[in-house]
């Protein structure tokens, strides 16, 4: 399973949880300017199950930037 | 308060106020969420007492003195009022300057957000509110189409704005970091992103107000800047004015570095949540056993929680039952993650040891 693919298993999840809209998630979608219901907690609880699920820690040393689904999951090895 | 000058515009909604369309209001109780920001420039006109209103369900103070009231959030995740006087609202407000457009990024009702709209209302600038229960998406969104030029935020607020605002052209000449420690990627970031802007991030506490402002791009503060009002504790705790902050900070040969808190608050996405308290809330499940909630880094929020949960033996395993209790709980104080397992790690101290 690629970081994409559980991006997108994730978000739909999250989103499901929380009685969201969910839909299509490809690697040009924007996570936070998108047309999903995602917040910053969201998107903290998603870094979390990322980092549970793969192991690695992209932002051990501090912040990076990232917009889109694909740019997150390149993060976490593509 | 007498600080309105003639030049202050509001932009609300569909609505654009100029400071002649807006009078002293004597209402002592403003809903926030109800009146808007012009409900809430409009009782700050007025003189008395003022209860901000955010979460109705808490009972106001008996009070007669003069100040305007805030919600601060408490503890226990309950809003306490705490009154403040005008003229300390307005001691750190200064006029002039070259006319501003601000993006409202804070609650109207909230210190944060009443310095932002007395900066406005006095320097005679232009306020970018944005509707009751906006996303950062959706600022991103009104700061692009309104051309906002000076935004104060808090960190979380500024990684979530980046990321939302995407390579749409916006230039800032005022970029403002407060409410929690500003780590320095962010700082870079921030940096990058708006290269014209002045960059600052700020040091509150809620007995002193605004303690400094920092400029030079890097996090913490400079070594030099400690005195008698501001030291160092024996604890590695920062001192003003005789108070103990609680905030750790770490002393390098020319910075002064935050590194965490004290006692085990935590701040997630600036909401102070107390892992003890998720604690006892899990704890009323008859299902868990024991549990400790501890904080870990997260690049969005600065921090979140997660949970390890032991479950009582033949308890019956009901993950739906937990996340369904959890969700009596604030958002920023739910575990984002829950870990099961047979026994916590007790350390020296008896204590669970919270450290990740």
């Amino acid at each position: 399973m690629t970081a994409l693919d559980m991006i997108r298993e994730d978000l739909r999840t999250l989103l499901h949880d929380k009685g969201a809209q969910t839909g299509e998630i490809n690697a040009d979608t924007p996570l936070l300017n998108g047309p999903y219901d995602i917040d910053s907690l969201d998107l903290a609880t998603l870094v979390v199950t990322l980092e549970e699920k793969t192991g690695l820690t992209p932002f051990a040393n501090g912040f990076v930037l990232f917009h889109t689904a694909g740019e997150l999951a390149a993060l976490f090895g593509g | 308060m007498d600080a309105l000058n003639p030049g202050f515009t509001l932009i609300e909604g569909d609505h654009t106020l100029s400071s002649d369309d807006l009078r002293p209001d004597g209402v002592a109780v403003v809903e926030v969420a109800k009146t808007g920001v012009k409900g809430v420039v409009a009782a700050l006109l007025g003189t008395g007492d003022v209860f901000m209103v955010r979460d109705a369900s808490v009972p106001l103070p008996q009070a007669a003195e003069d100040k305007v009231w805030l919600q601060t959030s408490g503890t226990t995740g309950a809003p306490k009022w705490v009154g403040h006087s005008r003229d300390r609202l307005k001691a750190r407000i200064r006029a002039g300057g070259d006319r501003a457009r601000w993006l409202l990024t804070f609650h109207p009702g909230s210190f944060a957000g009443l310095q932002v709209l007395l900066t406005a209302m006095a320097g005679g600038h232009v306020l970018i509110a944005p509707g009751h229960g906006a996303s950062i998406a959706d600022m991103a969104d009104l700061a692009v189409a309104e051309q906002a030029t000076h935004i104060s935020g808090t960190p979380t607020f500024w990684r979530a704005f980046l990321m939302a605002l995407g390579d749409r052209s916006l230039t800032l000449k005022s970029v403002t970091l407060g409410g929690e420690a500003a780590d320095q990627t962010l700082l870079d970031a921030v940096k990058a992103r708006f290269p014209q802007a002045i960059l600052r991030h700020i040091y509150a506490t809620t007995e002193a107000g605004t303690v400094f402002s920092v400029q030079d791009g890097l996090a913490g503060f400079p070594r030099d800047w400690l005195n008698d009002e501001l030291s160092v504790t024996g604890e590695g705790t920062l001192k003003v004015k005789g108070l103990d902050t609680g905030d750790m900070v770490e002393l390098t040969p020319d910075r002064v570095l935050f590194r965490g808190r004290r006692d085990a608050m935590v701040n997630v996405g600036g909401v102070k949540v107390y892992p003890e308290v998720v604690e006892s809330y899990l704890l009323e499940l008859s299902s868990i056993q024991d549990v400790r909630v501890s904080a870990r880094p997260n690049p969005i929020t600065g921090h979140v929680l997660v949970a390890d949960i032991v479950l009582k033996p033949d308890s019956g395993f009901d993950e739906a039952q937990i996340k369904a209790h959890l969700q009596g709980l604030p958002r920023a104080q739910r575990p984002v993650s829950l870990r099961y397992v047979d026994a916590l790690d007790i350390g020296a101290t008896g204590k669970k040891s919270r450290s990740v």
